[in-house]
């Protein structure tokens, strides 16, 4: 009999929001709004925002003010512009400036492009890793952050330095930086265009450069072993697996925002214990979102938006810098980051990439 | 009919719903139907279940947990979809990526990490002046273990993951410690001689990594020394103590250093309700405060570094424990050089096996046990189909077969793994009939008497010795008393492990006295003998 009444009293409230939302729908009060027809949008992504795209406030910018059901399937960057079929996709967006002309090249109809943010590469290590780096005068610091010279790494790696012989740092082998497997993972393959540069004496490699410098690439990454396929496995390994397993690796410089984003726990323990090291030079990793379809204009549209962009500034980390968005990285609050980047090369073209990728596949 | 009685009616009728939808929305109301969540776990987390069985209480998710070893678990993966598991934990990634063929493991976070280390009774560490030390080589355990400094206990590389990260370590350690393992060193006969011989000191192997440890507990006096997870001799030393024993003493090696990362995955069957469940747990496990837990539990945990509590009881500085020690482990090789490593163990350079093994073919198995005996013996001595389980039988195994009802037939010895061999003794298992009792006793006292020759010629413990008894029915006992009085007579009737498989019907507990008698394990063929077949022979 209870059960029964409060069913009642159930029913009841469900009748009666039933009610007032069919009147306020009937009563026109939503569309005096000027609301727009709600749009599918299909796209592929790079998995480096995975998080950001599983934001609650991003989803509601996303679903409420644009009216988008975003269907987000995550793929490689390198992939989605050049060998996976892109049919029934609105939008591509890789991690990697690159890719626009990978899929050019490779026949998709770009519509347009336009860049929504960018994050540097950068090294993560183990504070007794960069104090001996230091030690070495490979890593300084500048302006209150550390930077490291790409050219003395390049000259390190080649003389076959060894951790603890060389270094003092009670790691196995020879010494390397761990990166992502540079022909599945965006920032693998933007750390092998760094190693190719560096190795090139500091300029970007043209298709003649590439003779030369072939065998060095394929050398360095053969001594890798089992390279991850993702960045953000890595950087998961990274912390957890401690010093030994992997000194220093190479990320974006948006993970450690978006780790201590998820984890304000360990904000102290972080601060002892890991290093962001820039590189000089360093290659950034924009996200270019490409269109396909018509479809592709409201998301480019929203994924601008004043409000998400702080949102992809203040919690993921990402560099904004568009004109009229507030792009203070004082903003962020769980981690210091350096205000601007000077120092950065270019990605080589798309033919000297493609050369690479497969010299290391 | 009249209106009113209508209007009645429908009354009636529009209370019935409303009771209805107010059942269902209150059956609702304490969470909703429970959700099933079957996870397969490697042993060594067998201690950690009471977190996982409080979480799901909590939650109401009715959990189960498996324990397989890292082979069996990679198979399992490698069925995609079709696998009857959610969930997979196994001790290392490496296990993940070479079964995950079809890109089915989802949301992959390790748990916990705990490094692989030689754990020693103390005396003997004392002894050797290796405590206090962080300089001990795998060149100096296998020095001092070719001396007869202590009997060596580790798991089966092909079966375990602990095995397979020592024995990984070994390869690094003997090739001259390479910045990475690669073909050309796995080819080197030099290396596969060092390997070979440091795998010969093995005197008892398993299957599984916290088997080692319950053995060990259960038996100290059968063990001097195991390589294991830092984290099983934390819990033996726990159980060691508690019983008035000796703890193991913690040798952290100098080179060939392995840690395990324990990742906790998802097989995606596109159910939402079980993704929710499973992210659910996996948040648990990863929470601040299990993770805390967890380090008192002897794991390294944290989601930064391998440092642990030297807070915690368990982390005892006298085991040698040193929660703040630099673990440098050597790199993965790639997936080429770990198969090939794999293949190379277990047909060359493990300690060669001499299985007895006591087929039961009284009238009671007649039908579907008998026709379950002969496939799973087909899996081992069928060459192709062995390999796919890297059970195949290396050049040096011995294999003899013995079948019995009330009476003890001829056994059958296959000296090697030649396939024309091995096809003849296949072919006698196929012939096998059921009909008559069963005298297991006897049957045991002949695989002895086979083993005897061996035992004089002094090659007995060249091997890894074991009989392994399959049997439905509860034995006649007449024979008991004089089975184990001729096993104390024997001289090594307590050396050679007696494994059980047992079907249906079985007593358990004439089994069990058996293992127990020599550190031997049951296994329970259930529904799956082949399964149980393979955990028996990874004991090998």
């Amino acid at each position: 009999m209870q059960k029964t009444l409060i069913g009642l009293v159930i029913l009841g409230i469900v009748a009666a929001i039933a009610v007032a939302v069919n009147t306020l729908d009937m009563g026109g009060v939503t569309r005096q709004r000027e609301r727009r027809e709600p749009v599918d949008v299909s796209i592929y992504y790079g998995g480096e925002k995975s998080a950001l795209l599983g934001n609650e406030a991003v989803r509601r910018i996303l679903e409420h003010d644009y009216r988008i059901t975003l269907d987000a399937q995550k793929a490689g960057s390198v992939e989605m512009a050049t060998t996976l079929p892109v049919t029934g996709k609105d939008c591509i967006w890789p991690s990697n400036a690159v890719a626009v002309e990978l899929a050019k090249r490779s026949g998709k109809t770009v519509l347009g492009e336009e860049t929504i943010f960018n994050s540097p590469v950068v090294f993560y290590a183990w504070s007794e890793v960069a104090d001996a780096l230091a030690a070495k005068g490979v890593v300084s610091e500048k302006d209150g952050f550390l930077v490291a010279d790409v050219a003395r790494i390049g000259a390190l790696i080649e003389s076959g330095a060894r951790w603890k012989e060389d270094l003092g740092v009670n790691v196995y082998g020879r010494f390397k930086i761990s990166s992502t497997h540079p022909a599945k993972s965006n920032s693998g393959n933007i750390w092998s265009a760094l190693l190719a540069t560096t190795l090139n004496g500091g300029e970007t490699p043209v298709p003649g450069d590439l003779p030369g410098l072939l065998p060095k690439i394929t050398d360095y990454f053969a001594q890798m072993g089992h390279m991850e396929a993702s960045s953000g496995d890595i950087f998961e390994n990274f912390l957890k697996q401690g010093l030994g397993a992997r000194p220093i690796i190479v990320g974006y410089e948006n993970q450690l925002v978006e780790f201590l984003t998820a984890n304000a726990d360990y904000e102290e323990l972080i601060k002892t214990k890991i290093r962001v090291i820039y590189p000089e030079p360093t290659i950034f990793a924009s996200h270019p979102l490409i269109s396909l379809t018509d479809h592709c204009k409201r998301l480019a549209e929203a994924l601008v938006d004043p409000a998400l962009q702080r949102i992809a500034s203040a919690e993921h980390g990402f560099r904004t810098g568009l004109i009229g968005v507030e792009n203070d990285p004082a903003d962020i609050g769980v981690a210091a980051l350096p205000e601007t980047i000077t120092f950065v090369a270019p990605m080589p073209s798309a033919e000297v990439m493609e050369a690479v990728i497969s010299a290391v596949r | 009919m009249s209106g009113k009685a209508t209007a009645r009616k429908k009354a009636a009728l529009l209370i019935a719903i409303v009771a209805l939808v107010a059942f269902v929305i209150l059956g609702q109301i304490p969470g909703g139907p429970r959700t099933q969540l079957s996870i397969v776990s490697g042993s060594e987390n067998e201690g950690l279940e009471p977190i996982i069985a409080e979480w799901a209480e909590k939650n109401r998710v009715d959990a189960t947990v498996t324990y397989l070893g890292s082979v069996d678990i990679s198979r399992e993966i490698s069925k995609g979809a079709e696998t009857d598991f959610d969930a997979v934990w196994p001790a290392n990634s490496l296990w993940i990526e070479l079964g995950d063929t079809q890109k089915v493991v989802k949301h992959r976070e390790s748990i916990l990490r705990s490094p692989v280390v030689l754990g020693l009774k103390r005396p003997i560490a004392e002894k050797l002046g290796w405590v206090g030390r962080d300089d001990i080589t795998i060149q100096m355990i296998q020095e001092a273990a070719t001396a007869g400094a202590f009997r060596l206990a580790m798991t089966s590389a092909t079966q375990s993951n602990s095995g397979a990260s020592a024995y990984n370590g070994f390869l690094y350690a003997l090739s001259g410690d390479p910045d990475l393992l690669t073909m050309e060193d796995l080819e080197d006969p030099e290396v596969q001689a060092g390997v070979k011989s440091l795998l010969a000191q093995v005197d008892r192997s398993s299957g599984s990594s916290g088997w080692l440890k319950e053995s060990l507990v259960e038996n100290p006096a059968a063990y001097d020394a195991m390589i294991n997870y830092e984290a099983m001799v934390l819990e033996a030393n726990l159980a060691l103590e508690t019983a008035g024993q000796e703890p193991l003493y913690i040798v952290y090696p100098a080179n060939g250093l392995s840690v395990a990362d324990s990742p906790l995955g998802m097989i995606d069957k596109g159910d939402p309700d079980k993704e929710e469940a499973f992210l659910a747990l996996q948040k648990h496990l990863l929470s601040p405060e299990t993770q805390e837990s967890l380090v008192a539990a002897g794991r390294r945990a944290g989601l930064i570094g391998l440092s642990a509590s030297a807070n915690d009881e368990i982390w005892n500085p006298a085991w040698g424990a040193d929660p703040d020690r630099a673990i440098a482990p050597v790199p993965t090789p790639s997936t080429e050089v770990i198969a090939e490593a794999l293949r190379l163990y277990q047909t060359e350079l493990r300690k060669p096996s001499l299985t007895v093994w006591v087929l039961d073919v009284s009238g009671s198995m007649e039908g579907e046990p008998l026709a379950q005996l002969k496939q799973a013996m087909g899996l081992l001595l069928d060459p192709a189909a062995a390999a796919v389980n890297l059970l195949q039988p290396s050049s040096r195994d011995v294999t003899i077969i013995i079948p019995f009802n009330h009476e003890t037939q001829k056994p059958t010895v296959v000296e090697g793994g030649e396939s024309t061999d091995l096809a003849a003794a296949l072919q006698r298992v196929n012939t096998l009939e059921a009909g008559g009792g069963t005298d297991l006793y006897y049957a045991i006292f002949q695989a002895f008497e086979t083993l005897k020759p061996y035992n004089e010629a002094g090659t007995l413990f060249d091997y890894l010795p074991a009989i392994v008894a399959m049997t439905d029915g509860a034995s006649d006992v007449i024979n008991r008393e004089p089975l184990l009085s001729y096993m104390n007579d024997l001289g090594f009737g307590r050396d050679v492990p007696i494994h059980a498989i047992s079907f249906g019907a079985a007593d358990e507990a004439q089994l069990k006295e058996l293992n127990q008698e020599t550190v031997g394990r049951l296994f329970n063929a259930g529904s799956d003998l082949a399964k149980a077949l393979r955990s028996a022979k990874g004991y090998n």
